[in-house]
């Protein structure tokens, strides 16, 4: 090993601080393994003296480089599942309704990290919405570099594998040399924008569907209500927020109804009367 | 007519990767360290060959102890229950997944042989008319493991297309 | 309950090892065959027919994708769910195994997590297994 504690508490921190990743603790071979080709390409003569140049010298460039070297995600298409499930199932029937006359629907995906689910939401929307329909997905993340990733819809053999059925590897993806892309036709229809989930939401389009799964848990509960509150204000009054398995706005803001989407909740201003469905006050 | 070759050497890092990742070193705490030391010594190699819309060689070659320690890693053993079979047989199978990547990313028309396991280093000796064109060098947990392409010269492999 | 039933083809006994391990972890009894041609004399002398077959493209004798067309053809192997597990990774290569009756496609290398996604998609093993 010739990286030092030091040096890789100063790699982890700039990880945890540009793209909100935590380096595991143990991984410091990976660090090593993964560095030493970057020090390489930036002719630095060993990883140590590319380290202490950068703590001297603050260089963007090497750091985006640190920091797409060390963050691989293993995200898996569909994560979950059940959520995806729902929509097809409950949300999409319900909004299909709603929307028959503007025939669009927007979703957001937050905190989108490499795009996985805004991509599979897009797969979702293409092969369930009617003929005339047009979607927008908007993913954001607090980090560009992730953003960046996220627009280039590239995905390693061994992430193409994590949860997506062969049959939509083929149809929505193409080969790009040792990778896979995806495919224009659902690209479209994907945008990614940097955003900060603590900070004032930036004026947004409302949406119809919010993803905001597995993120909340990371904030105290003062800032857990602030997201949801601001997400209330961007969410359609019929529209439907998903949160991660082990999250729930109850207790947090009750502004919030938790409601049954087919084998898992989804969440729902309360007292908002939504088109085609008729609900208790 | 010779075909460009359309694997590059970080596509062979990514490559080593995904295997460490899914078979060798799946916890991600003894990744192969890159070493760019191409004359670094092996003592066992196993290769597959590819032919059609390029013709080389796919290359494994380690230390002894880093192939036990890929069989065991492979077959989920004790170092000291791994037979020289276990070593061939992962050995084989590693060279079979590399080269069944890299002949996914060249022009359709490649074929695949099966692997061949050699319990002696790899020398150019063994490949007729073949060069080496790229390898990820490295030591996993001290001992040299290396990935490395090998093409056949195209005079020698004229085949009037 | 009877434990659900595996095949293991692959003609690599080092990769028969790691999917074995794999579907055994997941309660499946698991039977091994070298090459497709040695899976279907299995199965041809099997009473109850597997739930599951993991299956490797490039193998002698008979290879990964003849076997799966001969085994779509047949009314009795109808139930088995088929998987390709290959190092085969081209588009086209995926496409004609599906089209030939392969439910699933797992390229190598592939992470144990992975192919248990894979076959909870397939629902063969709880959703959430890997969570």
């Amino acid at each position: 090993m010739t990286l030092s504690q030091a040096e890789f508490t100063f790699v982890s921190n700039l990880v945890r601080k540009e793209a909100s990743i935590v380096l595991a603790p143990g991984k410091e071979y990976l660090v090593e393994a993964r560095l030493i080709p970057v020090a390489r390409a930036v002719g630095a003569p060993n990883v140590n003296d590319f380290i202490a140049d950068l703590q001297k010298r603050p260089n963007p460039q090497h750091q985006r480089k640190i920091i797409d070297a060390l963050t691989t995600n293993e995200t898996s298409w569909f994560r979950d599942r059940e959520p995806f499930s729902a929509l097809i199932d409950v949300v999409l029937p319900d909004l299909i309704k709603a929307r028959q006359a503007v025939r669009k629907l927007r979703f957001w995906s937050a905190a989108s990290s490499s795009g996985q689910e805004a991509y599979s939401l897009a797969i979702t929307l293409q092969e369930n919405l009617p003929a005339g329909w047009t979607y927008e997905i908007m993913g954001t993340d607090i980090s560009t570099e992730m953003i960046a990733r996220a627009e280039k819809a590239e995905y390693s053999q061994v992430e193409v594998n994590r949860g997506l059925p062969a049959t939509q590897l083929v149809q929505y993806f193409e080969r790009a040399g040792a990778h896979w892309r995806i495919i224009p036709a659902l690209r479209k229809n994907v945008s990614f924008k940097h955003m900060s989930l603590t900070a004032p939401f930036p004026p947004m389009q409302p949406f119809d569907v919010i993803f905001l799964r597995n993120v909340l848990i990371y904030f105290d509960v003062a800032t857990k209500r602030q997201v949801l509150q601001n997400a209330a204000k961007i969410l359609r009054p019929d529209g439907w927020l998903f949160l991660g398995a082990a999250e729930t706005t109850i207790g947090i803001d009750d502004n919030y109804e938790r409601v049954a989407a087919g084998r898992t909740s989804a969440y729902r201003i309360r007292n908002a009367v939504p088109a085609g469905a008729a609900r208790r006050g | 007519m010779s075909v460009e070759v359309e694997v590059d050497e970080s596509d062979l890092a990514e490559m080593v990767e995904q295997v460490w990742e899914s078979y060798l070193d799946p916890e991600g705490v003894s990744p192969l360290i890159p070493t760019y030391d191409e004359n670094q010594a092996s003592e066992v190699h196993s290769s597959v060959s590819i032919t059609g819309s390029w013709s080389g060689h796919v290359v494994y070659a380690s230390s002894t102890a880093a192939a036990r320690r890929a069989a065991a890693a492979f077959l989920a053993m004790e170092l000291e229950e791994v037979s020289e079979e276990d070593i061939s047989d992962t050995l084989g199978e590693l060279a079979n997944i590399v080269g069944g990547n890299v002949k996914a990313m060249l022009p359709p028309g490649a074929q695949l042989s099966l692997p061949q396991v050699v319990l002696a280093p790899e020398s150019t000796a063994r490949y007729p008319n073949a060069a080496r064109i790229s390898g990820v060098y490295g030591l996993w947990e001290g001992e040299p493991v290396s990935i490395s392409m090998w093409q056949i010269s195209s005079e020698t492999k004229e085949d009037g297309a | 309950m009877t434990p659900m039933r595996a095949m293991v083809i692959d003609d690599s006994r080092a990769m028969r090892m790691i999917l074995k391990r794999i579907v055994t972890k997941l309660n499946f009894e698991a039977v091994e065959a070298g090459d497709g041609k040695e899976a279907l004399d299995l199965l041809a002398d099997m009473t109850e027919v597997p739930d599951l077959a993991l299956i490797d493209w490039n193998m002698p004798n008979m290879n990964g994708l003849e076997f799966v067309t001969k085994v779509r053809a047949d009314p009795r192997l109808r139930e088995m769910t088929l998987v390709m597990v290959t190092t085969e990774s081209e588009q086209s290569q995926i496409v004609r195994a599906l089209a030939a009756g392969a439910h699933e496609y797992v390229i190598k290398p592939f992470t144990e997590g992975a192919m248990i996604e894979k076959l909870a998609l397939l629902g063969l093993v709880p959703t959430g297994a890997n969570s």
